[in-house]
């Protein structure tokens, strides 16, 4: 009896303790302490990861408080931040894709900066590449700072064209598209090797489609260019590259992330040519063979191709004592010092001119994105989006792959898909006109 | 019954069971109740606060045009209205309904044989078991890089054998027409594991008098499957059948990992489409309101399952 009564009281203590256990550890997820300063952020690799640890202890030891970051996968961080936002565990400072900020903007998910920049005379927006303000705004508003920005470039394998006899291109002019397509045409020979490699989505086709003078967006209008004869022009391009010319790789599987396919393809050195930004440097720095980064090629209207960047800024829920140390918190993230170490990590290029000096080479052209940046070299153009591009992108990438795939025409890819984009078009106007 | 009455009266205390005994009885239940509630407690709290709490969330936000940020507003039953016309609910919920009603009895056949053949008293029955159950226990992610990398058309191991016989493979996850018999395909070598191992369960609980009386009566290996395997083996298959089901209407992450849905619209789930509603096209009641119907589906479907075991599932032997 005392046997089995001390069993008894020994499962239900068990019980008992397996659920104060519960209820203290439910008592301790209660976050950092007040005046911490939190940022979210996306980290994908070890090496992302040290960069912003060296972040957190630059702002402790500028700032005197402690710095407190969340890091979550780059595929999951925009859900991982919806849900932050909402129930209000996000950071007082946040990293934005460029291409989300009109999302959450027009959302009233951040709020604007221009009362916080009016008031600080230590601030100088000026020190920002033009392309990182356009990128950072919404409806007229300056809703985040940036701490990267850049072109995209094209990457050159020199091993592969000095093989094949071919002349490297030249490091500031850019090519014109029949003298590129010839190129990637000739060196797509011998078999298992390719002229050129890039994603099958909108996030690459839209380089050329700005080249060709065309564009997805048209301001608030209600409607698509998509189908204009520029912007068709160069998606015919791009697929005839793909379909006709069989000048690139072929297209395993639709569900890889779009700058990692085009990368793999290239870092297998069987690949003369790959469109990226230079975000992706410090990945084919480990290539076995040597290349370098030259513009865009140029097409009708110049090479233009598409210009990203990434911002941090401070949601709308942040308010009184948070919000001044939410703002100091941002301008010592996006401070010289800061993207210093960004860019001397090889990470991207900042999105401060006082800054530019730390993206170094190699590659030994590497200083061309700068140069386009500034008007000096060919040229660029701000990534433009809608306030519901998360759709767009959807809806693109679901129906474009099939015409790189040589399964549907051009023709029929767009006319598919045009009814839809400009319901979303006119959903994008709505929120525009909300928002002003 | 007049003799018993004085005699209760007074003799009640000795009287056993109904007497003195039933208040101790009363408190050792009492107490075994305490302690299983105690023990059910985090499991209940789990279920209400993680599945019974959600569902009843999802039906409100349901009501709701909610894009997160913003508050949110009532609108009736207008999400609901919307899925008529909604193209694409309606090609994911094919898609899923199409994944299902394929994968599941695959799933089961496969799952079956070989539970059938692991049931023959083979030596070395640990080690095939074990390995047969590996693809079950590892991480549907990593396993549908794996498969991603198997089915590359142009030198893929699956297409490269495929030619070793001179069959000309097709381009699997990039074809309208392979891209879904493709995830079927990786989905039944992800999931056997789990029914085969009910169903060897099942198939070592049926006593070895009964096939020795069907082998004595003359029957063959065939008939005595039908008449004693499979009946006596039907909890089990009704088990499979529930779990697999509600499971494959779920399906997710395969299709996300290996094929993003496309090409087009042809691999778009009900649960991947749900998700892109609410998280991407921030559209969360109207992503609670597919998830409601995906919901009813599966309670539907579920219920018809258990009026229809009445007839086919065998527990008494």
């Amino acid at each position: 009896m005392s046997s089995s009564f001390s069993r008894r009281a020994l499962l239900k203590g068990a019980a008992l303790g397996g659920l104060a256990t519960t209820g203290a550890l439910s008592g301790c997820a209660s976050g950092p302490p007040p005046g911490t300063a939190t940022w979210s952020m996306w980290s994908s690799s070890p090496e992302e990861n040290r960069v912003w640890a060296d972040f957190g202890r630059y702002v402790e030891r500028r700032m005197h408080i402690r710095s407190a970051s969340t890091l979550t996968p780059s595929d999951s961080y925009p859900t991982k931040l919806d849900l932050q936002l909402v129930s209000g565990t996000a950071g007082m400072v946040t990293a934005l894709n460029g291409w989300l900020i009109p999302t959450y903007a027009s959302r009233g998910a951040h709020r604007p900066l221009d009362d916080l920049i009016a008031a600080d005379p230590d601030f100088d927006l000026d020190d920002f590449y033009p392309a990182i303000r356009s990128i950072s705004s919404f409806a007229g508003h300056t809703y985040a700072i940036g701490f990267d920005v850049a072109p995209t470039v094209l990457y050159y394998n020199r091993t592969l064209l000095e093989r094949n006899g071919v002349d490297p291109p030249s490091p500031t002019e850019p090519m014109s598209w029949d003298t590129f397509r010839d190129l990637a045409v000739e060196l797509s020979e011998p078999k298992d090797q390719y002229g050129f490699t890039c994603a099958p989505s909108i996030d690459d086709l839209v380089s050329w489609i700005y080249c060709a003078g065309g564009d997805v967006v048209d301001g608030d209008r209600g409607t698509s260019p998509l189908d204009a004869p520029e912007a068709l022009e160069a998606i015919h391009y791009v697929v005839d590259l793909f379909v006709k010319d069989r000048a690139t790789p072929p297209i395993d599987n639709l569900a890889q992330s779009a700058s990692g396919a085009a990368l793999a393809n290239f870092l297998q050195g069987n690949v003369a040519f790959m469109q990226n930004g230079p975000w992706q440097v410090l990945n084919v720095r480990e290539a076995p063979f040597t290349w370098d980064v030259v513009p865009f090629p140029a097409g009708p209207a110049g090479s233009t191709p598409r210009v990203s960047g990434s911002s941090f800024a401070i949601p709308s829920g942040v308010r009184g004592d948070d919000l001044e140390l939410a703002w100091r918190l941002l301008k010592t993230l996006t401070s010289t010092g800061a993207l210093d170490i960004y860019a001397r990590a090889g990470r991207n290029n900042p999105a401060r001119l006082s800054a530019a000096s730390a993206f170094e080479p190699p590659p030994a052209n590497l200083g061309i994105v700068q140069r386009i940046l500034k008007g000096e070299v060919a040229g660029g153009h701000p990534f433009n989006v809608t306030t519901n591009w998360n759709r767009v992108r959807l809806l693109l990438g679901q129906d474009l792959p099939r015409a790189f795939l040589g399964q549907v025409s051009v023709r029929d890819a767009i006319d598919g898909v045009m009814p839809r984009l400009n319901a979303l078009m006119r959903q994008h106007r709505d929120a525009v006109r909300q928002a002003a | 019954m007049a003799v018993e009455t004085p005699t209760a009266a007074t003799e009640a205390p000795r009287r056993g069971p109904r007497g003195p005994l039933r208040r101790p009885r009363l408190r050792r239940h009492g107490s075994e109740t305490v302690a299983a509630w105690l023990f059910l407690l985090p499991s209940l709290v789990g279920f209400l606060v993680f599945t019974a709490g959600p569902v009843v969330a999802a039906g409100v936000i349901s009501l709701l045009d909610w894009n997160l940020f913003s508050p949110p507003h009532f609108i009736g039953l207008d999400n609901f209205a919307r899925l008529g016309p909604d193209t694409t609910f309606w090609s994911a919920l094919g898609n899923t309904a199409y994944f299902t009603f394929v994968s599941v009895p695959l799933t089961l056949l496969v799952s079956l044989g070989l539970a059938v053949l692991l049931n023959q008293g083979l030596r070395r029955m640990a080690v095939f078991r074990s390995l047969l159950l590996l693809p079950y226990a590892t991480i549907t992610v990593a396993v549908a890089f794996v498969w991603v990398w198997l089915y590359i058309p142009h030198d893929g191991l699956i297409n490269a054998v495929l030619g070793a016989f001179g069959i000309d493979g097709p381009a699997w996850l990039i074809s309208d027409d392979w891209a879904m018999p493709a995830l079927i395909l990786m989905s039944v070598w992800k999931s056997f594991g789990f029914g085969m191992v009910i169903f060897l369960a099942g198939l070592q609980a049926i006593p070895q008098q009964l096939y020795e009386a069907a082998r004595v009566d003359g029957a063959s290996p065939w008939r005595t499957f039908r008449a004693v395997t499979l009946p006596l083996l039907s909890p089990s298959v009704f088990f499979t059948v529930i779990t697999s089901i509600i499971g494959s209407f779920q399906v997710f992450d395969q299709a996300l990992v290996m094929t993003d849905g496309g090409p087009g619209t042809s691999t778009t789930t009900l649960v991947m489409y749900i998700y892109r509603t609410g998280f991407q096209n921030y559209e969360q009641g109207y992503a609670a309101a597919q998830s409601m119907v995906l919901f009813a589906f599966i309670v539907v479907i579920t219920a018809a399952q258990f009026l229809l075991q009445r007839r086919l599932v065998h527990y008494d032997l």
